[in-house]
């Protein structure tokens, strides 16, 4: 899991283009959407992009993602029960 | 003000190819959602409401044979068609007609089938210079050879209202006594699959305003109406079928994709257009919704409609579930429902709808025949939240029209980003001079305006754009300009590439969502609204070389009628390196002895407000042809002319200038190179020279090394020949 979790958090940083953050800065309870590392619903639709991409999940509805992303620990367990990849 | 005569009107939609076959379905309830038949994608799965022609039927039914065309054009040209004739305009060449035509789409669909072949060979080489959104304009005017101005607005899907609202102010303000304004889109890979990235297509037959509505259906068609002065209608004996008698713009400056919950943006379009057209919400008898059945949509134009209408309701409906989502065309196919829901006395359907959603409104799900109609509101949202409205009504007795003393319009400051020092004035004194065939701006240290996480989905154009409208904005102390009005002749043509590289080599699937959103023409000037809070008039130009032109002569126009104080012009485009070595490759730049090949922006703010500024603009005027210079231009100092190099190109300077002998003239594109937003750095670099009364002996083309005293000056540009613009610039 620890290293899905780092491997989640580089993904998002190269997908969403987040110059000038590093990995440890995205705390694994923290929210990521609004509060906390501020992403909006476009990288909502990006990080659904990247679940089927990498992890071969796809997501059809997009207010799923709601829950899903909510951080990275919601995530990386996600993935972890879900990936085909 | 005085209502706008509409004197004639052209559609083409999935529900018919006229405005008889559209009032029959219209009558009937009849949807043109339909399984994808035209459209040749893997996403089968998704209906669409195409219009039931080929391009083949098309080309037959207009009785041409001609190459290039574009599908968005062909349908422009049947609808034209119908508007012009019903207005007895066709073949009128005696006449001043201006065209004013919205798209987003433009010439995408061939690009989006040639892409691979434009970047490796010659075989389709006819197409590349059809793929922008005023390409697609000029192949319509040229087929019918009566238009004296040509231009092209991209807002997205209120596309076509926006270049209803332009007309409307060219007529205001005397400029123009009839005008064609619409739009045309037509349906293309490259969009289906965007909206599919945004998941906000409906699998299933839309259902505007219904609880179990899941997104929109996208459409295709085109629509034109041409407006017109009582006077010239009563001249020519011609009888209006309505009037247009208000509108109006704002920007919801929230998000680049979704609507905020409350509806800001829609409220303050609608409010406007009221306003102008001096009526009270209760006098509304229908309201045809934007409703395109996407959640976010529906939502938050219901909130709108409730703040605006309180208790007092009129009826609604959203006719996309028969068209569908005619995107940037949508403004003036709904524009022409509502002058045939006004001749005929009906309220068309808002087809699909069943269920009534949570806070919605509730719409009209059948047809009501038999309701007389005096004023009834058309709403087009865009990305970006460009809220446009229109009212129609029948026609009215004229009010008047009030004259108002024409105000002074000043460039109160101006900025640029191009290949010279960024963000000042260094290059009067010390011009950089390149030999290079291609040469990209020199950026300023974006992080120091940006943060890394605004700016995460930001492409070089969008950077150079925000930042060069800020340093206006910081320079002025005027944060929120009443307008905000853009020029780009190509638009974002990084994302542009980065998404149709995807579609064309990857297929379509997994395709990535921003580079579909920030490939929209009108990214940029929503990124400055939003970044600033800016609810005010927002719109883009899309028309060639004349991108920058256009977007002044918005400006300007609404500045001369009082409409505004304040509006900040920009000029954006960018080259990438693979559209230099298309464009190179089929000789169109980079050859030796030509300017470089640049990308620049230029960001300046003009006011009514007397104050410090740069200098006044006293006219601008755009034609399609060469005009005669002596009408209007007077004595001036110099004239500051584009040449590049380029034989084609120089002879129409030449051909200008010499309708002015004696008159020193002046360049600037060894400065700023070439590129279809140059005109902007020109009038930038025009600007800034009346300020200091002077030209560096570096732009005068006689060769003289000596600074030249300039008070008064005429900025002239072209693009391919075709559009010139006229500017008349003075020293305070």
């Amino acid at each position: 899991m620890e290293e899905l979790i780092i491997e989640l958090k580089k993904q998002i940083i190269e997908v969403l283009n987040l110059e000038d953050v590093q990995p440890e800065d995205i705390e694994n309870d923290a929210p990521l959407f609004g509060e906390g590392l501020g992403l909006d619903s476009i990288d909502a639709l990006e990080l659904i992009v990247m679940m089927e991409k990498v992890y071969g999940i796809k997501i059809k509805d997009p207010s799923a993602g709601k829950e899903i992303f909510k951080s990275i620990n919601t995530m990386a367990d996600f993935v972890s029960k879900n990936r085909t990849k | 003000m005085e209502p706008i005569m509409i004197t004639g009107a052209g559609i083409v939609s999935a529900i018919g190819g006229n405005r008889a076959e559209t009032l029959t379905a219209l009558l009937n309830r009849q949807t043109g959602i339909a399984p994808l038949h035209y459209l040749k994608t893997a996403h089968r799965e998704f209906p669409v409401g195409e219009v039931k022609m080929s391009d083949e039927d098309m080309k037959q039914r207009l009785g041409i044979t001609q190459e290039p065309t574009t599908r968005t054009s062909l349908m422009g040209m049947l609808a034209l068609q119908e508007a012009l004739d019903s207005a007895a305009l066709t073949g009128r060449k005696d006449l001043n007609v201006m065209l004013v035509s919205g798209t987003t789409v433009g010439g995408m669909d061939k690009s989006e089938q040639y892409y691979l072949d434009y970047l490796s060979n010659d075989d389709r080489n006819a197409y590349i210079r059809t793929h922008d959104c005023g390409a697609t304009t000029e192949l319509m005017a040229q087929r019918f050879g009566l238009f004296t101005m040509a231009t092209s607005i991209s807002t997205a899907c209120s596309s076509a209202a926006n270049a209803i609202i332009l007309g409307a102010n060219l007529i205001r303000s005397g400029r123009a006594e009839i005008v064609v304004v619409g739009g045309a889109e037509c349906i293309t890979k490259f969009h289906l699959n965007g909206f599919n990235s945004l998941m906000i297509l409906d699998h299933e037959q839309c259902r505007p305003f219904d609880a179990t509505r899941a997104g929109l259906n996208l459409g295709e068609g085109a629509a034109y109406l041409v407006l017109e002065t009582a006077a010239s209608a009563r001249r020519r004996g011609v009888q209006p079928m309505a009037t247009l008698s208000g509108y109006g713009n704002a920007c919801d400056a929230f998000h680049q994709t979704a609507s905020s919950d409350d509806g800001e943006g829609a409220y303050l379009a609608m409010q406007k257009a009221l306003r102008l057209a001096g009526l009270q919400p209760e006098d509304i008898d229908y309201v045809n919704a934007h409703g395109t059945g996407t959640p976010n949509n529906d939502v938050s134009e219901s909130q709108a409609l409730f703040r605006l209408f309180a208790d007092k309701l009129p009826p609604v409906s959203s006719t996309k579930g028969m068209t569908g989502h005619t995107t940037s065309a949508s403004g003036s196919v709904e524009a022409v429902i509502c002058l045939l829901a006004l001749q005929h006395g009906f309220i068309p359907a808002n087809y699909g709808w069943k269920e009534p959603m949570e806070n919605g409104v509730v719409p009209v799900a059948q047809v009501q025949k038999g309701v007389a109609l005096r004023h009834v509101m058309c709403n087009s949202f865009g990305f970006g939240g460009n809220d446009s409205s229109l009212i129609l009504s029948t026609a009215a007795s004229s009010k008047g029209r009030q004259q108002q003393p024409t105000p002074i319009i000043y460039i109160k400051a101006a900025t640029q980003i191009s290949a010279q020092q960024p963000l000042c004035e260094d290059w009067m004194t010390e011009p950089v001079l390149f030999s290079e065939p291609y040469v990209r701006s020199t950026d300023p240290d974006f992080k120091a305006w940006l943060s890394p996480l605004e700016s995460r989905r930001m492409g070089k154009i969008m950077r150079r754009a925000l930042v060069t409208a800020m340093k206006v904005m910081q320079d002025t102390g005027i944060p929120q300009p009443d307008a905000i009005v853009t020029g780009t002749g190509l638009g974002c043509i990084e994302n542009t590439e980065l998404f149709l590289d995807q579609l064309c080599r990857e297929g379509e699937e997994m395709l990535k969502p921003t580079y579909f959103m920030q490939s929209t023409h009108n990214t940029i000037s929503s990124l400055i609204a939003i970044k600033g809070g800016c609810h005010g008039y927002n719109t883009t130009y899309s028309h060639k070389g004349i991108s920058f032109d256009s977007a002044l002569l918005d400006a300007f126009l609404q500045l001369q009628l009082g409409d505004i104080r304040t509006a900040l012009v920009t000029g954006n485009d960018e080259m990438t390196p693979s559209y230099f070595s298309i464009l190179q490759r089929t000789g169109y730049v980079g050859a030796p002895g030509e300017v470089a090949a640049t990308e620049a922006s230029a960001a300046m703010m003009l006011t009514t407000e007397p104050g410090e500024a740069l200098c006044s603009v006293e006219d601008v005027r755009l034609s399609l042809g060469v005009p005669q210079l002596a009408a209007f231009v007077g004595s001036v100092d110099a004239i500051m002319l584009g040449y590049n190099g380029q034989d084609d190109n120089d002879r129409i300077y030449e051909t200008l200038a010499a309708q002015l002998p004696g008159v020193p003239q002046l360049h600037y594109k060894h400065l700023f190179g070439e590129g279809y937003t140059t005109s902007g750095l020109g009038l930038y670099a025009s600007a800034q020279l009346l300020k200091r009364g002077q030209a560096p002996a570096f732009m005068r083309c006689d060769g003289g090394s000596e600074t030249l005293p300039v008070n008064r000056l005429l900025f002239v540009n072209h693009s391919d020949g075709q559009d010139v613009s006229c500017i008349l610039l003075k020293r305070l």
